[in-house]
């Protein structure tokens, strides 16, 4: 009962907290902008040479205003907003006028999810490892090297990074697909050559994700590990004759552990809004995109869809570490 | 060892599944050409008659519909592709018959006949969420087919140029198939997939995330207008690809993984170098395809002060050197633009050439009983020279010149442009600086693209050069909302959002299109959204002029007179300075396919893009390369 009223109840009350206030600033900030989403659409249509006379213009406005729903006060729009939202559903896209949002999303989700998803993982998974032992035997050449690299990697805006990987790996050494998803003609199927073709193409993009990703989380791990080295605890085990593989592992990197798994799982939660370098480098499919592309066409409707996930998913990624994090660290367990 | 050769034997057995394109797809028999438009959001709805954007561009407006006209800006021709001849209006224009080509069948086998038209246009009269819906409640009265190959539109008011809609320029009313439209519940929502073809393609596969579209000739290409009045299409498969960036499209030209792209002078630049079967529509410099219908330059928010004076904007046009503002933009690759028209081959030969006289006797007033002639037919020339010593082989002969770089653009005279200004009280400080009849220094914000490759990135900040050693404080402004921005009137010089003057046809001498934008009855006050032209200029001539074309067929001889009095008001009230021709660039590779439209054969445009390009596919060679 303890735990439930001091525990789970307040921060359940945050987590919903959290995302109706991002919601309702994911409504109000976009209708901020000087991007007018009517306007938009004409201008998409116009400027690629096609033509709407100004008679044809004045009244698609009205009717696009009519479609979009952007007819009405902003209040009005705002309880329509949320009626549709407790349906699971985010309307049409202005855009993409009349494709639902949550199509949009299912289409670019999986490939989002699945890139980065697999990428945040092993980044942080070889940054910790690399990072924790790096961090402890800091001394070491072989440690030095490893440290010096990431901190060459590090800097590399990660545009440049990318596009010198397609560069070496699809022009000069010729390895790799320039860009996409899939093979041309490989639809989605459970069988080895798509998921072969999704390899191929997905490689490219997600080495550059993992070397960068490698090397943030190296960097970070080692200082903290170099600053848990200075603990009692680590000395008192040095002085006891332990192992230093021992004291590395389940002594350092354990420790070390704990505020990189916050960071994971913000990172993960931040996966929903998608990779937009990546994506317009390699031409990967992805969230990324949809929602740059959103941004710029004030698709008010589509931004709203991806930010609502992207919300949702960080406040609970934060919801689910603050309840399992005293499995992880046994002191909080005992406060 | 054994470890190795199995690393070596999986590594090539990776590589090999490498083919951009499907086992049963031959390259050879492939042509791959480059989405412009962008990644596809909505890959599976084909319905373009909606009103929401479809990526017309992905093949659907080049090689799966047909148009009842097209119009081509390099022939400057308008075809007759679904319709048999041009139509047929009565003598106070309120009536309008098409006669359709007979023997045109979708690619169902299903014939193409007047009722998919009236049932087209009966669909968008009753559809509010389809294109075209307004214009044509507006104007249709009556639709109907007398008999199988005829149409009647009876008109509520009077419009010669009803048919303009159904012209293909970049997009039209284009025929639906009755026959598959009229069981859908909802036209707004019916996706038409899959759909079927009134052009020589139909579709083969599509790409789920939107990257790319697979097209096969058809079976029966004789039964569509690209057959019967061009021939075959030469390539069996077409695949629209897009990529993200010009990176990619460089890599992918130079791989021969992409026949046409629309790229960056750049990117050419580099395909050229890296491509020995590379070429671009004129093969040597400039390059550039030399009959884009589109002129840019720079918009004045004439509905502000000072733009709003026309010895101002006359000043500002003086204080640009042109040689030195395309040297910086373009590297001189481009034509000048001196009137509210580009300078394509065709314009030239129905407009800049019998005006030019007409230029070069212009005078402006400018103070004290002082007239200055502003034309200067030697730019062209100063141009040349300047390119010459950049290392280009450029033309001597003055006629070649002007072929390559226009006949002519205003002078830069900033002395004149001084004059212009004092007289209407600016004054400049003791830096030098120009401030405004009230004391206070002027600053100008030119609102311009973000994309460095376009000609509203380049104008803007040639243009800054220009204005800031005349004296001006000027900046620029990039922002992707730069469309709203103009639109609502909240600037003071853009280059982005319209351009100078609306584009003309292109392929026909007509220019209501490009004026009536600038009826006054359009004009909205800033802070509104504006249908008219952004530089919310009028000037109740022009509205004469237009109203004057409307009453005429647009076929009529007066209907040039009645463009050149309007070009003429136009370079006397510089409501806008157009400055140069679009710039295309198309790099095309002629590894697997020859035959393109180049500047040495100009028979159709060029751009992939284009609803034209399946005009083109018949006249394209394979190589015999596998």
């Amino acid at each position: 009962m303890n735990f439930l009223k001091r525990y789970l109840l307040p921060r359940l009350l945050v987590y919903f907290l959290v995302i109706f206030l991002g919601i309702t600033l994911i409504f109000i900030i976009p209708r901020l902008m000087p991007t007018d989403p009517v306007q938009e659409m004409i201008n998409t249509i116009t400027s690629q040479g096609a033509y709407l006379d100004p008679e044809a213009i004045k009244k698609l406005e009205d009717t696009l205003r009519e479609l979009y729903g952007l007819k009405g006060s902003l209040w009005e729009q705002y309880i329509n907003l949320w009626k549709r939202l407790f349906k699971g559903d985010f309307g049409p896209s202005f855009f993409q006028f009349p494709t639902p949002v949550i199509d949009l999303i299912k289409q670019s989700l999986p490939w989002t999810l699945g890139l980065l998803t697999i990428t945040t993982i092993t980044s942080w998974v070889l940054g910790l490892i690399l990072g924790g032992f790096v961090g402890y035997f800091y001394k070491k050449k072989w440690a030095k090297l490893i440290d010096g690299i990431a901190m060459v990697i590090r800097p590399i805006p990660y545009y440049i990074l990318a596009l010198t990987l397609l560069i070496l790996f699809a022009y000069i050494f010729p390895i790799f697909p320039i860009g996409g998803g899939a093979s041309i003609g490989r639809t989605f199927q459970f069988n080895w050559c798509f998921i072969w073709s999704v390899i191929k193409h997905g490689f490219l993009p997600a080495m550059s994700l993992i070397i960068i990703g490698t090397a943030v989380w190296l960097q970070t791990t080692r200082l903290i590990v170099q600053n848990i080295l200075a603990e009692d605890f680590v000395i008192y085990a040095k002085s006891a004759g332990l192992r230093e593989r021992k004291i590395a592992l389940r002594y350092t990197i354990r420790n070390a552990m704990l505020p990189q798994i916050t960071g994971l799982t913000l990172s993960l939660g931040q996966i929903f809004s998608g990779a937009l370098i990546t994506e317009v480098v390699y031409s990967y499919p992805g969230l990324g995109t949809l929602a740059y592309n959103a941004i710029n066409s004030g698709d008010y409707n589509l931004l709203m869809g991806i930010t609502t996930i992207s919300i949702i998913a960080i406040a609970t990624g934060m919801l689910v570490i603050d309840l399992i994090y005293p499995f992880f660290d046994p002191r909080i367990r005992y406060r | 060892m054994r470890k190795f050769l199995i690393v070596l034997l999986t590594f090539v057995l990776f590589t090999l599944t490498l083919s951009q394109l499907p086992p049963n797809i031959p390259r050879e028999e492939t042509l791959i050409v480059d989405i412009l438009s962008g990644r596809i959001a909505t890959p599976h709805n084909f319905n373009i008659w909606t009103v929401a954007w479809k990526w017309w561009d992905r093949g659907i407006q080049q090689l799966m519909l047909e148009p009842l006209w097209i119009v081509d800006p390099v022939t400057g021709k308008v075809i007759c592709a679904l319709a048999e001849e041009m139509p047929i209006y009565n003598n106070n224009f309120t009536k309008m018959t098409i006669k359709m080509r007979k023997g045109m069948y979708w690619s169902d086998g299903t014939e193409i006949t007047s009722d998919d038209v009236v049932f087209t246009i009966e669909a968008v009269m009753k559809n509010p969420t389809l294109n075209y819906h307004d214009i044509m409640l507006d104007y249709v009265k009556k639709v109907y087919a007398p008999d199988k190959y005829t149409i009647v539109v009876e008109l509520k008011k009077p419009n010669s140029r009803f048919h303009s809609y159904f012209i293909d320029r970049w997009g039209a009313l284009r025929p639906m198939p009755k026959h598959i439209f009229e069981r859908a519940e909802d036209l707004g929502t019916f996706e038409f997939n899959p759909p079927i073809s009134s052009g020589p393609y139909v579709l083969e596969d599509y790409d789920p995330n939107g990257y790319w579209v697979l097209w096969k000739r058809r079976t029966d290409w004789e039964r569509t207008p690209t057959g019967k009045l061009f021939g075959m299409p030469k390539p069996k498969y077409v695949l629209y690809i897009f990529y993200s960036t010009t990176e990619q499209e460089v890599m992918a030209q130079v791989r021969h993984e992409m026949d046409v792209c629309d790229t960056t002078m750049e990117g050419l630049r580099i395909i050229l170098s890296k491509n020995k079967y590379a070429r671009a529509y004129i093969k040597n410099y400039p390059y550039i395809f030399n009959a884009d219908p589109c002129v840019t330059g720079v918009t004045f928010n004439d509905a502000k002060f000072p733009y709003n004076i026309r010895d101002v904007r006359w000043a500002l046009t003086l204080a640009i050197d042109i040689v030195d503002f395309l040297k910086i933009g373009y590297d001189g690759a481009t034509v000048m633009a001196a009137l509210h028209i580009p300078p394509t081959p065709a314009y030239t030969k129905w407009y800049y050439k019998p005006l030019e006289e007409w230029l070069k006797n212009f005078e402006l007033d400018i103070g004290n009983g002082e007239k200055f002639k502003p034309f200067d037919p030697n730019a062209p020339i100063r141009l040349a020279e300047e390119m010459r010593k950049r290392g280009y082989a450029v033309p001597e002969d003055p006629e070649k010149i002007k072929e390559i770089f226009g006949i002519g653009w205003w002078k830069y005279a900033p002395d004149v442009a001084e004059k212009l200004l004092i007289k209407h009280g600016f004054k400049r400080d003791k830096n030098g600086k120009w401030l405004l009849p009230d004391g206070k220094p002027w600053k100008i914000t030119i609102i311009a693209h973000t994309n460095p490759a376009h000609p509203m990135y380049k104008n803007a900040f040639a243009l800054a050069q220009q204005w800031k050693r005349f004296g001006i404080d000027v900046t620029v402004l990039t922002t992707e909302q730069a469309a709203t921005i103009v639109d609502h009137g909240d600037y003071d010089v853009a280059t982005a959002g319209m351009w100078p003057a609306t584009e003309p046809w292109g392929g026909h001498p007509d220019l209501y299109r490009t004026f009536y934008p600038w009826k006054s009855e359009y004009m909205a006050p800033i802070g509104e959204t504006n249908p008219g032209h952004d530089s919310r200029w009028s000037d109740p001539r022009i509205d004469k002029i237009v109203e004057e074309m409307e009453k005429i067929d647009w076929n009529d001889p007066k209907v040039i007179d009645l463009g050149k009095e309007a070009l003429e008001i136009l370079v006397e009230e510089m409501p806008t300075i157009p400055t140069n021709l679009y710039p295309g660039i198309i790099a095309l590779d002629e590894y697997y396919w020859t035959g393109y439209p180049t500047f040495e054969n100009p028979y159709m445009i060029p751009y992939s893009h284009w609803p034209n390009f399946k005009y083109v596919l018949p006249s394209l060679k394979s190589t015999g390369r596998k």
